[in-house]
């Protein structure tokens, strides 16, 4: 069964001082998944993955990857991971070839023809110093780190930043890839376009605390919808806001949008009775809006 | 307008300049406390030629003595070192940090900053000196200590306006090069060179004059603790500084501002050709980056190779020569030496070859030298790369931290090495020029225990470093160790009662045997070499139990 699950925390507690900045974190990654971890800024998320990493370690609780401790079987671990720690960092003296080849030799050798085909696919500059590239440059090189070993569990945090959207495109692939030949990925993240697009499932903290965990499809079929309403005078929103199913009542004179998982028919019928309904759209709520609902309902 | 970033500044850097000064302030403390326990006769009683090289006058007493011996000199470096750190990174290190671009995205000019980061350097180094120079009224005072005759307010004055020279020369030379490292170092160079200069050429007849070439003679030259404000000299200084300010000034307004980008070294230009390009990459390039330790020892060239440059030449090689160019007298009043005084030099009989280069070489410079390299790599080594971002990425590849803290320290030892190999070079090409005739296996056996004595305080930076993940604890522990054991080493022998404790300063097995002399002692070695695996041992299991710290 343990074989199953590439990532688990039991009670995963870690106290900065007095701070909780993770809280009794359990979590099951399965072997094979795009785990997409959603929060926002400070929500604990790069805490979470510091620990798994032992570079800090938790408070209470335990954390395993591949069934084997992550303090006690640290090395171990690590000879099946790739990791991009957010805010990338390296040495700026060496170049994206120099400091591959150095995390290479750590690890016993790479296969260079998957490496340049990585640099090809990333359209990725591994002649020139880490330090003199631009911030997005740098994160490719990163991103290659991560990915040229091969490894079984890629625990990334916020990889995406400072790349445009094409080499985004080709990073999502490559997650993909990865995807399909049954290896793992922890993809850490508060744009939730990204994870959206990659993502089986999706595990969303906030204070330290994780709140949810459901399949991208399950959350989708939550059936929110966002429906915008056109009126020829102004509406007051309050009198839309206590229906059932209406959240999140957004008035601007004449517009009114509103997220949606009730009955169209009940919606239309009090509408319709009090004003005059000039137009109506309605549409499939993206995550970013059932990620708000979700943070609306679990706040603070 | 300007007192934002005067605030910032000061806000960033007043507790480094506290903390330097304190400290220095209690070094003079125990040195005072020190001289006035012991018989005077000792010093009074020295040949006039040695007096002058020490900064002791005639009519000596415990006062002249603290304050010319420690106050002046240490205190003088410590806060011009202060002053030039700040000057290198005024201009050139808001350059390097990449947020030179961030300031001036607010409406004021680039004179505007240097302007305000000038000022700071002024206001941090009054601090400084009001610090020194509360402490060098108040310590007499609570030692009971009768101080008449000295001037301690012109000394601090003087000492405060060296230093503020020296922080314009590293201010300007930033200014026009946006390089921090060539900054701090030529300023340093200066800085050092002139301190020698002045203490060493008076003692050669012909080359007594060439010492107002040299910046510090303005400062130190008519002894301000005892004859007060100079201010023909003081004069000197100032000009000096009004005209680093306005070069500083030209300089940063006539150049394109560098980005937050790396150095292009000679080894990168080789790199590019293609006839060099095979043989620099595998060097540069694959080699390297082939382990964790030799990536580490590659680190810091620049330091490794001045003070490798400087033990070689400076203190190696034309030491031997100078020696027999010194004015006879001093070399015919062996006699008169009291051992007790010539052991606070690392001890050394000055008629002799190896006692003069017992003192001027290995007394202090050795154990400065070779800490210079380690204590740099052993704080850098894990605290630095955590400051950098980038232990995190280093500990996900299947290497114990152990192995890191292990390969560290396999990189502080080859680069002690380097340095050990240039010094002992030195002093046998030295002897040979002089043809003084010392036993090279001596010499082989004293820079031996100099590079112990480094390592030991490079593993202490390197236990501060793995303890803490702090640069700064690292480094300002274990210099401040040192002074402080150093200086206890040099102090307490003199003092009954107290002597047996210099033991335990790990200076007493460096130098009390008197390597030079009479070879190797294994037993102080063995000692040393202890300690040193001690600390080592202690960073690796201090750097497995903590979380790693994250910056930035």
């Amino acid at each position: 069964m343990t074989e199953q699950i590439a990532i688990h925390t039991e009670g995963l507690t870690k106290h900065y001082g007095n701070f909780p900045a993770l809280v009794d974190l359990n979590l099951a990654v399965q072997v094979g998944e795009i785990f997409g971890f959603l929060g926002p800024n400070g929500a604990g998320k790069t805490t979470m993955i510091r620990t798994i990493l032992d570079e800090i370690r938790p408070t209470s609780g335990r954390a395993s990857i591949l069934g084997m401790d992550t303090h006690s079987q640290s090395v171990e671990i690590r000879d099946h991971i790739g990791y991009v720690p957010g805010d990338l960092a390296m040495y700026p003296n060496l170049t994206g070839k120099d400091t591959l080849t150095y995390f290479a030799n750590l690890r016993g050798g790479v296969d260079w023809d998957f490496v340049g085909s990585l640099a090809e696919r990333l359209d990725a500059d591994l002649t020139k110093k880490v330090g003199d590239l631009s911030s997005g440059n740098r994160q490719k090189v990163g991103l290659i780190q991560a990915f040229m070993n091969k490894p079984d569990v890629l625990i990334m945090d916020e990889p995406s930043s400072g790349l445009d959207p094409l080499v985004q495109r080709e990073f999502q692939t490559m997650m993909r890839e990865v995807a399909s030949d049954g290896r793992t990925v922890f993809l850490s993240s508060h744009t939730l376009s990204e994870v959206q697009r990659v993502a089986d499932r999706v595990g969303v903290i906030r204070h330290g605390q994780l709140i949810a965990v459901e399949g991208v499809a399950d959350l989708r079929s939550k059936a929110i919808r966002t429906v915008n309403l056109f009126f020829d005078e102004t509406v007051d929103g309050a009198a839309l806001e206590n229906l059932p199913g209406v959240r999140e009542v957004k008035v601007d004179n004449h517009h009114v949008t509103l997220s949606f998982d009730g009955q169209m028919e009940t919606l239309l019928k009090v509408v319709t009775q009090r004003y005059s309904l000039l137009d109506i759209t309605t549409h499939e709520a993206n995550l970013e809006e059932i990620f708000l609902t979700y943070y609306e309902d679990a706040g603070a | 307008m300007l007192a934002t970033v005067v605030t910032k500044t000061f806000l960033d850097r007043w507790k480094g300049v506290a903390i330097g000064t304190v400290a220095l302030a209690l070094v003079f403390f125990l040195g005072m406390a020190v001289y006035r326990d012991i018989d005077l006769a000792v010093y009074t009683d020295l040949p006039e030629a040695l007096r002058a090289l020490i900064n002791i006058p005639a009519d000596a007493d415990v006062g002249a003595l603290a304050y010319g011996a420690i106050y002046s000199s240490y205190g003088a470096l410590t806060l011009a070192s202060l002053a030039l750190s700040m000057g290198s990174a005024s201009i050139a290190g808001e350059e390097r940090k990449g947020t030179m671009g961030l300031l001036l995205g607010n409406p004021k000019s680039r004179t505007h900053i240097l302007a305000s980061k000038a000022v700071n350097i002024v206001l941090l180094s009054a601090l400084g000196a009001v610090i020194l120079w509360f402490a060098g009224i108040v310590v007499p005072d609570i030692l009971n200590v009768d101080v008449t005759g000295i001037e301690v307010g012109a000394l601090v004055f003087h000492m405060f306006v060296v230093a503020v020279f020296y922080g314009f020369l590293a201010m300007a030379i930033g200014a026009w090069t946006g390089k921090t490292s060539l900054a701090s170092g030529a300023t340093v160079g200066v800085m050092v060179i002139s301190f020698f200069a002045v203490g060493l050429l008076p003692l050669v007849d012909s080359l007594k004059s060439g010492v107002k070439a040299f910046p510090w003679y303005y400062y130190s030259g008519s002894d301000p603790h005892l004859n007060g404000f100079d201010w023909g000299h003081l004069s000197v200084l100032i000009v000096g500084i009004g005209l680093l300010a306005a070069a500083a000034v030209v300089g940063v307004n006539r150049r394109d501002l560098r980005g937050q980008t790396t150095r292009v070294s000679l080894v990168d230009r080789l790199r590019g050709y293609p006839m060099t390009e095979r043989i620099v990459d595998r060097l540069a390039g694959s080699t390297r980056v082939s382990r964790v330790w030799v990536k580490t020892a590659s680190e810091n060239q620049g330091i490794l190779i001045v003070v490798a440059y400087v033990m070689f030449l400076m203190m190696g090689l034309l030491i031997g020569p100078m020696y027999t160019f010194i004015d006879e007298t001093l070399v015919k009043l062996t006699d008169s030496f009291p051992e007790e005084l010539l052991a606070m030099f690392g001890g050394g009989d000055m008629s002799t070859p190896e006692g003069f280069y017992q003192i001027e070489t290995f007394g202090l410079m050795v154990p400065i030298a070779f800490m210079v390299v380690t204590v740099t790599i052993g704080a850098r080594a894990l605290a630095g790369e955590e400051a950098n971002r980038t232990m995190g990425l280093l500990l996900a590849n299947p290497i114990k931290r152990s192995t890191v803290v292990l390969q560290k320290t396999l990189a502080m030892i080859i680069q002690a090495a380097i340095v050990a190999v240039a010094l002992f070079a030195g002093v046998v090409g030295g002897s040979m020029l002089g043809r003084l005739g010392m036993n090279p296996l001596n010499i082989a056996a004293a820079t031996l225990l100099g590079t112990l004595i480094g390592l030991v305080f490079g593993a202490l930076a390197l236990a501060l470093s793995a303890a803490t993940g702090r640069t700064r604890v690292a480094i300002y522990g274990a210099v401040g160790a040192a002074l402080g054991l150093y200086v206890a080493n040099g102090f307490l022998p003199f003092s009954e009662g107290l002597d047996g404790l210099a033991k335990l300063s790990p200076f007493h097995y460096y130098l009390s045997s008197d390597p030079l002399l009479n070879g190797m002692n294994w037993g102080h070695g063995a000692v040393l070499l202890g300690l040193f695996i001690g600390l080592v041992v202690a960073a690796v299991m201090l750097f497995d139990r903590r979380d790693l710290r994250q910056t930035g």
